[in-house]
């Protein structure tokens, strides 16, 4: 039971992180008449994950060889291009958002796509979907009847373990300003980004379509990324316990290439009164 | 939602077509394996260093099984009865243990040389 408790947990963490900061985005700009996005993208990946695995269970042929691969590929690098959109956007409208506040919120409802919530919401959840229902039911059929139901009772529990943090997410940052929101989050999504473009370029070397680097370090048996805390510290910032040089190298590389973007001009900027939120907790 | 899906479908065949080009560019050499009654056959595979290679997992046991190494850092799954294709990186010399997570007394290992 603990076992498929830590999985789901640790599958659903990222979704719910994503899913809760969205949802208060929403809310913080006043478009509650927009959840649906959310609602829907969210919704979508879920089924899309459900679909997935049964197609991969129930049919076989040359497409669905690697097409779980290439899917899971697709998806991590749309979550990145979306997810670096957004906090672009956000980082944008955190510093411009002094003065007139509601203007500010009118302007941004017209001028940011909703849709790209919804993309958000669907690849935050659809990411690491399909492999998770693919794994806890492949665990599912080994187990005996008793461990069985302990097993499935565990990712239950994991799953609503998970939803309630992105529920507290969502409540505890009710009364954040938005400017500090806009602010934290933004940093917050650049983080997420990288790890997931570190994850992308990590599988496409795992796979060898890039050259293989040697580990740039090993961690786990200080703090294993496959536990609870190891695990949230991945959703979070992406870490690592075992990444290649590559790996590593590309996180690097997309935190400066996207900082640099989202923070040039911040850096020079009088107005910027917004808190740099280095420490990602700020907003959990 | 439309062009949500647009940009879906854009990044989808973007990596279809990149993943196709880049395979056929490079035809990999296939090895076969296959688990039957909870053992791997064969529980040696041996593979050229500094190749990368497809290992094709042929799952003949009635239930599911999880394909993973720690070493290769692969980890897929197996229906019963299906075929599924495992992309592995160019190995530098040495021994790659692998197993199956649902079942961890199944293992076997790859010999690069």
């Amino acid at each position: 039971m603990g076992g498929t408790f830590v999985i789901t947990l640790r599958e659903g963490f990222e979704a719910a992180l994503i899913l809760g900061i969205v949802y208060t985005y929403l809310q913080k700009i006043g478009a509650q008449r927009h959840y649906h996005y959310a609602t829907r993208g969210g919704l979508l990946g879920v089924l899309a994950s459900i679909a997935l695995g049964i197609v991969v269970t129930a049919l076989s042929g040359p497409l669905l060889d690697l097409g779980p691969d290439v899917i899971g590929l697709a998806v991590i690098f749309v979550a990145v291009i979306v997810l670096t959109w957004h906090g672009y956007w956000m980082r944008q409208h955190a510093r411009a958002m002094t003065g007139d506040v509601q203007k500010k919120i009118d302007e941004a409802q017209a001028t940011h796509r909703m849709w790209v919530i919804g993309v958000i919401a669907f690849t935050g959840v659809f990411r690491e979907g399909a492999e998770t229902v693919l794994f806890m039911w492949g665990l599912l059929t080994q187990a005996t009847s008793t461990s069985g139901w302990a097993s499935a009772l565990g990712a239950v529990l994991g799953l609503v373990m998970a939803a309630s943090l992105g529920w507290a997410i969502f409540r505890g940052s009710r009364h954040v300003s938005l400017q500090r929101f806009f602010g934290v989050t933004s940093v917050f999504l650049l983080l997420l980004a990288a790890g997931m473009f570190s994850t992308g370029i990590g599988r496409l070397e795992v796979m060898g379509f890039l050259p293989g680097t040697p580990t740039a370090w090993d961690t786990t048996f200080l703090l294993d990324d496959h536990g609870i805390l190891g695990g949230f510290l991945n959703g979070l910032i992406g870490y690592r316990a075992r990444p290649t040089v590559l790996e590593a190298g590309s996180y690097l590389l997309y935190l400066v290439v996207a900082g640099t973007l989202l923070y040039r001009s911040g850096a020079s900027s009088p107005r910027s009164t917004t808190p740099t939120g280095r420490v990602p907790a700020h907003a959990a | 939602m439309r062009s949500a899906f647009t940009v879906l479908i854009v990044g989808l065949v973007a990596s279809l077509v990149a993943v196709g080009a880049a395979s056929a560019a490079d035809p990999r050499p296939e090895i076969a394996l296959t688990i039957d009654k909870d053992q791997f056959q064969p529980a040696e595979i041996k593979v050229k260093a500094n190749t990368p290679f497809t290992v094709v997992v042929t799952n003949k046991n009635a239930k599911p099984i999880e394909f993973e190494s720690k070493d290769l850092r692969v980890e897929k799954v197996v229906p019963p009865g299906k075929t599924v294709k495992v992309l592995i990186r160019a190995l530098k010399p040495g021994t790659y243990a692998f197993f199956d997570d649902f079942n961890k007394a199944a293992t076997g290992k790859i010999v690069a040389e």
